[in-house]
């Protein structure tokens, strides 16, 4: 299931806080971790970062082209949003403590999104 | 180093960074942050008193005895290596053993991601010679260490640190393009045509003021190159940069505006 994917993700990773599994065609989270307790509105926020951020539905906000993934640090935390290889609009959008290592972190959450996308 | 830089780096260092502590020992340079090798030489250089300062990053450690702002030489060194440095006082007059000691400290240190410190009692160091060693700012001459340098903005140190994983880089400041690296015209046209609105569009979505930022795009180039922008208040630096030294740039990112 979608949800045991995205907690042994969030588990993996002390500092991740939540993860959310969207489409970004529609820009619409279909499913959370089972911790997460954001309200509708934040993950509707997160979606549509995630869609600024990597592009979506042929708008490009920063670059040529759609991101394969994204990462945004500030002093508040680490957003990171990572697509499905072969299902460009599934996509993981994932808040993090500031201390989380992207990079380890990014590598991860792209092997999940595409056993998700896959259905693996 | 003059007395105005070094007075203008101590007062830097006292308003800029918050002490950091790891398992007891004091963090003195993250993500590279400042120059490892700086760092090492600072701590000598408010050492006063006779102490072993016990330095470590990763599974690297090496002690050296300090004090009157000198290093009298390395104590000890783990894993073992270096044998012939170890327990010998450093002097002028044997120029060798303090380039040693510089490669020493080069290869334990000089890519630490973190380094942290420990200030110890003093030990039995040393044969008894008369050599107080060498002063932490006659060492930086030695090495070679940039101590004379004008303290650099948060983003130039970025840009700096960085430097071996940057492609291209376009630094702007109130607007104005004041340096670029490499082929920059990619850059340039994000800078003309998306910067502002994006800013603008990420800004509404953040809660509270617009801080510093990194922001990192795998694939967002032409040439299929990631892109990172930094913001911080009037600068931004437009980068296109290796997608494998993302962890690397967000932790000098933390380093240095964190």
């Amino acid at each position: 299931m979608v949800v045991d994917e995205l907690d042994a993700l969030r588990d993996r990773f002390e500092g991740c806080r939540t993860i959310a599994f969207a489409d970004l065609s529609t820009q619409m989270i279909l499913v959370t971790d089972s911790g997460s307790t954001l309200p509708r509105e934040t993950l509707d926020d997160l979606c549509a970062q995630a869609a600024m951020m990597l592009g979506a539905n042929g708008k490009v906000f920063l670059g040529s082209h759609e991101s394969s993934a994204a990462a945004l640090a500030n002093n508040s935390g680490l957003r990171v949003f990572v697509r499905a290889g072969q299902e460009p609009n599934d996509v993981l959008c994932c808040i993090c403590e500031p201390t989380v290592d992207a990079g380890a972190f990014l590598a991860d959450a792209r092997a999940s999104i595409n056993r998700i996308s896959s259905g693996d | 180093m003059s007395e105005i830089n070094a007075l203008a780096q101590k007062l830097m260092t006292l308003i800029s960074d918050d002490v950091e502590f790891e398992a007891g020992a004091r963090v003195v340079s993250r993500g590279g942050v400042p120059d490892p090798i700086t760092a090492i030489l600072d701590e000598i250089d408010n050492t006063v008193l006779e102490r072993n300062l016990e330095f470590s990053a990763d599974a690297n450690t090496v002690n050296l005895i300090a004090g009157g702002r000198r290093l009298r030489g390395v104590l000890a060194v783990s894993p073992e290596s270096h044998a012939h440095i170890v327990g010998k006082t450093l002097s002028r007059e044997e120029p060798e053993l303090v380039q040693a000691t510089s490669a020493l400290l080069s290869e334990m240190f000089g890519g630490a991601d973190r380094l942290t410190v420990r200030s110890l009692a003093s030990e039995p160091f040393g044969e008894e010679s008369g050599e107080r060693g060498i002063s932490a700012r006659r060492l930086a001459e030695l090495w070679e260490q940039d101590a004379d340098e004008t303290p650099k903005s948060p983003m130039e140190r970025f840009l700096k640190y960085n430097a071996s994983a940057l492609k291209s880089v376009m630094h702007v400041n109130k607007g104005e393009i004041i340096s670029t690296v490499g082929d920059f015209s990619a850059l340039q046209g994000m800078w003309n045509n998306q910067v502002m609105e994006f800013r603008k569009t990420n800004k509404n979505m953040l809660t509270g003021k617009e801080g510093p930022q990194l922001i990192c795009l795998e694939g967002a180039l032409d040439d299929g190159s990631a892109a990172a922008l930094v913001i911080a208040d009037n600068e931004i630096a437009l980068m296109a940069y290796e997608p494998d030294k993302l962890s690397a740039m967000q932790s000098s990112w933390r380093g240095i505006f964190g």
